[in-house]
């Protein structure tokens, strides 16, 4: 007869580690799952033990293999929905050394456009969000339509060969899925749904259309795109760098998932590390989570290991009555940080109330310099106001603070770009905690030589 | 110097961890019975698995001292499980906080409320035995400034009063009540392990104004509580003794 296989979300033996504690925590099981979010673990893939080679993170060749055989073939994060509903509302965004214009058409339907002028290369808008009734060239106004289309092109009795081919800017693929744009720089690309299976059904229940901009800022990282990538991947580093996580989140039980190019992490929140001792009073970043959930952690009598299930009964009890639907999660959704990494670049840590998400872009030229993009959005309970909406801001590394925890996780990366390119490192020694980072790296190859088609040398 | 300790009976309200575990330690180590509670079930039952190795007659059982029912009940309990007492150390404590009002209670409850109702019971049972030693633990925050004006500090200075005043009540019967008061003490699970780790600025700010360049550990108070919970201590009561490593600015005249 067949037996149910229980449920295993982790797959290392977390009383082996160093760790004070082993914890056995609360889970929803595929049985108790109550959200169309899959709590499933998914198979581990073999992808053996070899190191990484570093020089994927500084070879230029590297890079413009990347360039030719992912930036240029997948489907890529263009923006938020809510920034363009208008017709002319268009979001100018960079990738690489090219750039896009994404437009809202007079039928609410979106189209997209290289954002280069037809005449002589000139870009028609610099990166950002705007309206538009048409997009005039600055240099000789050339000018077109939001559908792309040459509107004027001035003294064109002066062009004997008549006007670019079909007066039009070419059209790239564009599309809209749950409150983001998506759009790519290959015409031929595969179908939205297909690439992005089978992320759908798994971050739809957190219905981001009903959460507005909190945060939106770039940053210029002097490290490759995928040292970033690498370091919101694995929890292995919280002991490292985040030690105040400890007090925060479960870095030891985390069920990791790897599906066809995308993958996943599920950690628990509200919740104190196995690797320090379980503490005698609430720490000050859960009674946050407390406080934020309607809690007064004053009033809190139960055990500090009890917080996690007791936060996200509460919400679910009481959840309504503050305007916030979480009908369509499961119980663990209410705390825990539900991590995701689409690939190639978007990491996004889901959560009922809000949305921290990275948009992690490779420089135009450098491949020891990339773009952090830092996303925030937070739920508006039924019946408040929207917000309006943030400013973008940009700046380098380390003029600003990006908040503490972000500020930790930058603050190595340029150390470890520079380390990367010793000859004496020959490459990346990967653990099962960083089982995403293999994964990662198998779907940067399954791209760059296709399944299986990597050779004895290559890179 | 003999503590004169072997044979007899001691209570530790909050024995399972940190200082109060260290005073059970010294107790036991000692030669004293030992009764000791804390709200964690497994806590408890780790602390008097663990005290057992010193061979003196050692109980616990998980209690709320919130609870003045089972609290009382408990007291009964290790009372007569102990048949006696001679020792009190009553250090059960809601910590710290700010915002709520409730706060306010949970410290009246646990940090006033839970010496006050230990004392009450064994006050009676000491007067009969002729003789008792109670030692109430409050902080330096009740002296100078820490962590803002909070329920905790000021509760915490509540006890440093009422304890000479126990002094004086029942000195006639033979009881000896004294106070102390712990600066920082950092051991792993206790408050100042987390600050470590989640405020490390603070701690490194704190561990800066130390003389001695270092917090203190439970055993380096628990020692002195056991001193004055001792015979050794015979002619120490109503008093008040700061154990901080001279941390406090404030001349103790
Ligand atoms: N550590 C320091 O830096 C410091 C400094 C100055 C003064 N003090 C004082 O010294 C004493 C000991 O402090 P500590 O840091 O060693 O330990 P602590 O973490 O304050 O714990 C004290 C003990 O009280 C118990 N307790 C707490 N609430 C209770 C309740 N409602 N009912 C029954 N037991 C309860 C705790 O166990 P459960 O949680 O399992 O109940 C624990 O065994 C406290 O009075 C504290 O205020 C400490
Ligand atoms: S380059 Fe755009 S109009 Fe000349
Ligand atoms: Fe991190």
């Amino acid at each position: 007869m067949d037996r149910p296989v229980t449920h295993k979300p982790v797959t290392w033996d977390t009383s082996k580690m160093d760790v004070k504690r082993v914890v056995d925590v609360i889970r929803v099981t595929p049985e108790t799952n109550t959200s169309r979010t899959p709590v499933d673990k998914a198979p581990d893939p073999e992808l053996g033990h070899d190191v990484i080679p570093a020089a994927r993170y500084y070879s230029p060749e590297f890079m413009m293999l990347e360039w030719e055989r992912i930036w240029t073939k997948v489907w890529l994060l263009g923006g938020r929905a809510d920034d363009i509903p208008e017709p002319g509302d268009y979001i100018c965004t960079e990738i690489g050394k090219e750039s896009v214009l994404i437009v809202r058409q007079h039928d609410g339907s979106l189209r997209c456009f290289p954002n280069v002028c037809l005449h002589r290369g000139n870009r028609l808008r610099p990166e950002g969000i705007g309206n538009a009734q048409a997009f005039r060239c600055m240099y000789h106004h050339w000018t077109y339509g939001l559908d792309g289309k040459i509107e004027r092109l001035p003294d064109l009795c002066t062009f004997p060969q008549g006007g670019p081919p079909g007066m039009t800017l070419p059209s790239l693929p564009v599309t809209e899925w749950n409150s983001f744009v998506w759009f790519s720089l290959n015409p031929d690309v595969e179908p939205f749904d297909d690439y992005i299976a089978p992320l759908k059904d798994h971050l739809e229940p957190y219905h981001p259309e009903r959460m507005a901009w909190k945060r939106d800022v770039t940053v210029e990282w002097d490290c490759n795109w995928k040292a970033s990538v690498d370091a919101f991947n694995e929890t292995y580093h919280v002991q490292g760098i985040h030690p105040q996580l400890q007090w925060y989140l479960d870095d030891v039980n985390v069920q990791i998932d790897c599906y066809e190019r995308h993958n996943r992490y599920l950690i628990p929140f509200a919740a104190i590390s196995p690797r320090v001792a379980m503490p005698s009073t609430i720490p000050p970043a859960i009674e946050e989570i407390m406080r934020h959930a309607g809690m007064d952690p004053a009033e809190y009598e139960g055990r500090v290991s009890d917080i996690r299930r007791d936060v996200q009964l509460f919400k679910r009890k009481h959840g309504k009555a503050q305007g916030k639907d979480y009908s369509a999660l499961n119980d663990d959704q209410l705390t825990d940080d539900y991590h995701y990494m689409i690939f190639p670049n978007v990491a996004l840590n889901v959560h009922a109330d809000d949305i921290m998400m990275f948009r992690q872009r490779p420089h135009a030229s450098d491949p020891n310099k990339m773009l952090y993009d830092v996303w925030v959005f937070e739920l508006v309970p039924e019946g408040q106001p929207w917000p309006e909406r943030v400013k973008h801001r940009r700046f380098k590394h380390g003029e600003r603070s990006i908040g503490q925890v972000l500020d930790q996780d930058a603050y190595n990366l340029p150390t470890v770009q520079a380390g990367m390119k010793s000859e004496s490192f020959p490459g990346l020694w990967i653990g099962e905690q960083e089982l995403r980072i293999r994964h990662f790296h198998k779907v940067l190859d399954d791209y760059i030589y296709g399944p299986g088609g990597k050779q004895e040398g290559d890179l | 110097m003999d503590l004169g300790l072997q044979g007899k009976k001691a209570i530790v309200v909050g024995g399972a961890r940190g200082i109060g575990y260290a005073v059970a330690e010294i107790l036991a180590r000692e030669g004293a019975d030992v009764a000791i509670s804390a709200r964690g079930e497994d806590s408890v039952k780790d602390a008097v698995a663990a005290l057992g190795r010193y061979g003196t007659h050692v109980v616990g059982k998980p209690c709320n001292v919130k609870k003045a029912d089972d609290y009382k009940a408990w007291l009964e309990w290790a009372i007569e499980a102990l048949e006696g007492v001679d020792v009190l150390v009553p250090l059960s404590s809601a910590g710290g906080g700010m915002g709520s009002e409730k706060y306010w209670h949970n410290a009246f409850e646990t940090d006033v409320m839970g010496p006050v109702r230990a004392v009450e019971a064994v006050i009676p049972v000491m007067t009969q035995r002729k003789g008792g030693s109670i030692v109430l633990v409050a902080t330096t925050s009740a002296l100078e400034a820490m962590g803002g004006p909070q329920a905790y500090n000021a509760m915490k200075a509540s006890l440093i009063t009422w304890g000479k005043q126990l002094a004086l009540a029942h000195g006639k019967d033979g009881i000896r009540v004294n106070v102390v008061s712990p600066g920082p003490i950092e051991f792993e699970g206790g408050n100042w392990d987390m600050i470590k780790g989640t405020m490390e600025k603070f701690y490194q700010s704190q561990l800066r104004q130390q003389p001695m360049g270092r917090l203190g550990r439970p055993e380096e108070v628990a020692k002195a509580i056991v001193f004055l919970a001792s015979e050794a201590a015979s002619w120490c009561s109503g008093s008040h003794l700061v154990v901080d490593g001279a941390y406090t600015n404030r001349t103790h005249f």
